[in-house]
């Protein structure tokens, strides 16, 4: 099988998908292969662009804060990467920001009315309340799990409504939690109740996921039912708001939110989840449909087999999938084939490896990384404020996203990264995640499709 | 002991804990296995669990960390492990590669080798037929019958009939696999008026045999192995070059013996024959007006995208799209799965009914007025779901779709 593109991007995550979708939108062709799906998919319902500074102490009031520091005191960090711009730019930190603050607007305007539609943006970082109770700062939540200001209105109640057989929420434990927190903050609301709702969808109020509850919530038959019992309940505690586990639908949960919240006069909402989460599931199904709305071509079950760059141009990929495999030509390249659960990055004894090219690594200090065993890159306490340096390992790029060879250059000139598997910060202390894969993605969608049509970036 | 006692000693234990070793072309999947990250992207996704719940099927993710794991306890699993109907979605959605639908056959192999009495008995029936006549299906007893029946389809269908053709050095085999051989004559037929449509040099087999599919899919390895054997012996015989099939499953499980045994030979569904061998441009310029506008919507089956390559979706499209008055519309359905593979309709027709269902509401919601299946298996087994709901859409086998737009020969 052959298949020729402008532009061929390596990894369907965040990082890809976007790199996919405003390439094509920059008229290249352009074909993604993705193996599996991946870090993406495990994410939560918010999509963080800087929720704490590295070393993770200093909570942050909004992305542009983050961006503006981590841009000032980290040149390498990929944030900073994107406000380079040309030689003569002198405003690292109003480039990257601007470069940010495109990106999730027009990844907002993107997922509008889809069932990932989002809410927020870099001005204010929102605070979505987690399965555990907790809360936790970022840039944007997926419609459904924002559950709206919380009015300085010391009337207002908050029902956590768990639904049996469900394990990921437990009401009594995040009732609790919650309540601490408010008591702690002195904020609104200031009462606190917790219930559970029985529904089988298969004839047992045990052993269901959320996903199923999801799937059984699209059918419109079921809505009537589920919203009755809501409604029983909310009346019940006199509810001002209504947390769910994330089960409002994988399509219709922007339709079935709007229904709840008019026949209980609440706001009701999902909150934030354990991977792999319903609202993850939509923001990963919600790409992918954007992306072949665009004309893309997307080819999942393919991955591309390792191979070397032997000249200063990727010409040819091949892709594999369980039976066949398609020799691709393109003009340029976008990898974004993620870190060590989406295999771009492997660590073992030997040291740290680019799956794909066999590009040079570097870890958080930008050293390289090859021959780095990956027990020297982690801490001791699994859970430290310092995160592990293992995590800020990658790829070292140029002002394209190009990744360096040692001498600095750019390895291949059609070739550029995003996303995950770039070095230079960590998603887990930062709270940045999918924040730097949609950015980098972005912009490498962007010069690869102008490298492919125009020859040159 | 001499080594040979040693051998046959360690092997003595093994039969009796019911191990049995791996087989050299199965270390992969099993090495595959240990990859798992115990994450559960694929529940999310497999269409079984989907249309019956986790607590019927425990689903992938226990079949990786879970059942997998104890060689003498394969047999405990088989009212979960004969419940997968091998659609790879999993694998497809998996970060870690795990081969789930591969390790499931390896499982159901165990099991039916040392447990017989677990395997669901609808199972063996399919097992003896299998062994008595080396088709799936037990064949027509009256040839005459066949050929009638076969006839009654062909003239509902306007295709014409071509004579069989039996030859040595052909460039192309063409196998229609057990289901068009017996029960769905008109899609062996519809390949053949592809082929003939385009002057290509083909053959059938004299003696056709099954390539051993459901064998593998029923756990009796053995069977399969002969099965595989015997085709290949035959198709060494025939000395073709390529091999060119109408049924998903039989594109699959050919693709895979081909490399597996070494047979050499390149295996085409007739998709990837009419794009990748005839070309998109000589299809086109062959292609005729059909009387009314349909609007169309293609039935992916597993086989195809997700154990070969979801290239074949779009060729499928492709095709479509080429057809002077037939309209494309695609399905937005993804993991989708018509509930019959993995041999789970002959034994629990409720869960295939369960996983059918999504299906048929994405089929629904395109609002087509024809929905076609590269696989006579899929379409058969469609066409039965939405009769049962009493839809008016109707099912083709996308073969004889095909055929019915090409040219008919003097
Ligand atoms: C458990 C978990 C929870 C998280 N929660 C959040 C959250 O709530 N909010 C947030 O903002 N961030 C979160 N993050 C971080 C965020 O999800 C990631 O940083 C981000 O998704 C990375 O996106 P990516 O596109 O770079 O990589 P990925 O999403 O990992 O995608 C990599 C892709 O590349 C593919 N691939 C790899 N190699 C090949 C190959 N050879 N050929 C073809 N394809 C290949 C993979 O299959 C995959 O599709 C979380 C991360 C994890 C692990
Ligand atoms: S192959 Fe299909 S049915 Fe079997 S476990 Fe995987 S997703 Fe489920
Ligand atoms: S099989 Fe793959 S997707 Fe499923 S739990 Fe294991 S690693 Fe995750």
């Amino acid at each position: 099988m052959d298949l020729d593109t402008d532009v061929l991007v390596i990894g369907g995550g965040m990082a890809g998908l976007a790199a996919g979708i405003r390439s094509q939108e920059r008229g290249a062709n352009t074909t993604l292969i993705r193996k599996g799906q991946s870090a993406t998919s495990y994410s939560s319902g918010a999509i963080d662009v800087s929720g704490y500074l590295p070393g993770g102490s200093q909570q942050l009031l909004s992305a542009r804060e983050g961006i503006e520091a981590i841009t000032s005191l980290y040149p390498l960090h990929p944030y900073s990467i994107l406000g380079f711009g040309s030689a003569d730019n002198d405003d690292v930190p109003g480039l990257a920001i601007e470069r940010v603050g495109q990106a999730v607007e027009w990844l907002t305007k993107h997922l509008k009315s889809t069932p990932a539609q989002l809410y927020g943006g870099i001005d204010s970082n929102l605070e979505g309340i987690t399965l555990v109770g907790t809360k936790k700062p970022t840039a944007l939540l997926q419609q459904t799990i924002w559950p709206g200001e919380f009015a300085v209105d010391d009337e207002g109640v908050m029902l956590f409504l768990g639904i049996k057989g469900v394990s990921d929420l437990n009401p009594k434990i995040a009732s609790k939690t919650f309540l601490d927190n408010q008591a702690r903050t002195g904020e609104p609301p200031h009462k606190v109740g917790n219930a559970s709702l029985d529904i089988a969808p298969f004839g047992h109020g045990y052993n269901l996921s959320t996903t199923n509850i999801a799937r059984w919530l699209d059918r419109e038959e079921n809505l009537v039912t589920f919203i009755e019992q809501v409604k029983k309940k909310a009346e019940q505690f006199g509810a001002t708001y209504v947390a769910l586990p994330p089960i409002l639908g994988l399509e219709e949960n922007l339709k079935n939110q709007k229904a709840l919240q008019e026949a209980t006069g609440a706001s009701v909402f999902e909150l934030l989840a354990f991977p792999p989460s319903v609202p993850s599931f939509r923001l990963q199904r919600g790409l992918e449909r954007v992306f072949i709305e665009k004309g893309g071509h997307l080819l999942i079950g393919h991955e591309a087999e390792p191979c070397g760059i032997e000249s200063s141009k990727i010409t040819e990929v091949l892709a594999r999938s369980p039976r066949r495999k398609v020799e691709i030509t393109t003009r340029s390249v976008v990898l974004a084939s993620g870190k060590y659960i989406g295999g771009g990055l492997a660590a073992t004894v030997e040291g740290l490896r680019e799956t794909v090219f066999g590009l040079m690594t570097v870890t958080d200090e930008f050293r390289e990384s090859g021959k780095t065993r990956p027990q020297r890159l982690t801490n001791v306490v699994s859970l430290s404020p310092e995160s592990h340096s293992l995590f800020g390992c990658g790829l070292s790029v140029d002002q394209f996203l190009r990744p360096v060879n040692p001498d600095g250059d750019a390895t291949a000139e059609n070739l550029f990264a995003a996303g995950s598997i770039l070095a230079g910060y960590s998603y887990a202390m930062e709270k940045c995640g999918l924040g730097v894969a949609l950015a980098t993605g972005h912009y490498a969608g962007e010069t690869a499709a102008a490298n492919a049509t125009g020859g040159g970036v | 002991m001499t080594e040979e006692e040693d051998y046959d000693h360690i092997m003595g234990v093994l039969r009796e804990e019911r191990i049995t070793p791996y087989n050299e072309d199965e270390l992969e999947t099993v090495l595959s296995i240990g990859h798992c990250i115990n994450c559960g992207l694929c529940l999310q996704h497999c269409p079984v669990v989907a249309g019956v719940g986790v607590e019927r099927f425990s689903g992938p993710r226990s079949i990786a960390v879970e059942l997998s794991r104890s060689p003498p306890e394969f047999w405990a699993t088989g009212d979960k492990v004969f419940l997968c109907t091998g659609c790879g979605t999993c694998r497809e959605v998996c970060p870690k590669n795990v081969e789930v639908p591969e390790i499931v056959n390896m499982i159901r192999a165990r099991i039916f080798e040392h447990r017989p009495d677990l395997v669901p008995q609808e199972l063996h029936s399919v097992d003896k037929t299998l062994l008595e006549h080396g088709l799936a299906f037990a064949p027509w007893e009256d040839l005459e019958d066949k050929a009638e029946s076969r006839d009654m389809r062909l003239e509902r269908l306007n295709l014409p009939f071509y004579p069989n053709r039996v030859k040595e050095r052909a460039e192309v085999l063409f196998y229609p696999g057990c289901q068009a051989e017996e029960r769905a004559q008109e899609v062996r037929e519809a390949g053949k008026v592809v082929l003939e449509a385009f002057d290509v040099d083909y053959t059938l087999l004299g003696d056709f045999n099954c390539c051993g599919l459901p064998a593998i899919l029923l756990g009796d390895d053995k069977t399969a192995r002969e099965l595989a054997k015997h085709l290949k012996e035959k198709v060494g015989a025939l000395g073709t070059k390529k091999i060119v099939t109408t049924c998903a499953g039989c594109t699959s499980n050919l693709s895979y013996l081909s490399e597996r045994d070494g047979w050499d030979i390149p295996v085409y569904h007739t998709l990837e024959y009419l794009i990748e061998e005839i070309g998109i441009e000589s299809l086109t310029e062959k292609l005729t007006q059909s009387e009314d506008t349909q609007s169309v919507t293609v039935h992916s089956p597993c086989h195809l995208i997700r154990h070969m390559s979801r290239q074949l979706a779009e060729y499928a499209a492709q095709i479509i799209e080429a057809m002077p008055n037939a309209e494309y519309t695609e399905s937005n359905l993804h993991d989708s799965c018509c509930g019959g593979g993995g041999m789970v309709g002959y034994h629990s027709p409720d869960v295939a009914q369960g996983v059918v269902e999504e299906n048929l509401r994405a089929i629904e919601r395109t609002g087509v007025s024809r929905v076609v299946a590269p696989c006579p298996l899929c379409t058969a087994h469609i066409e039965e779901m939405l009769f049962r709901t009493g839809s008016s859409v109707e099912v083709d086998d996308l073969t004889v779709f095909i055929a019915q737009r090409l040219p008919k020969k003097e």
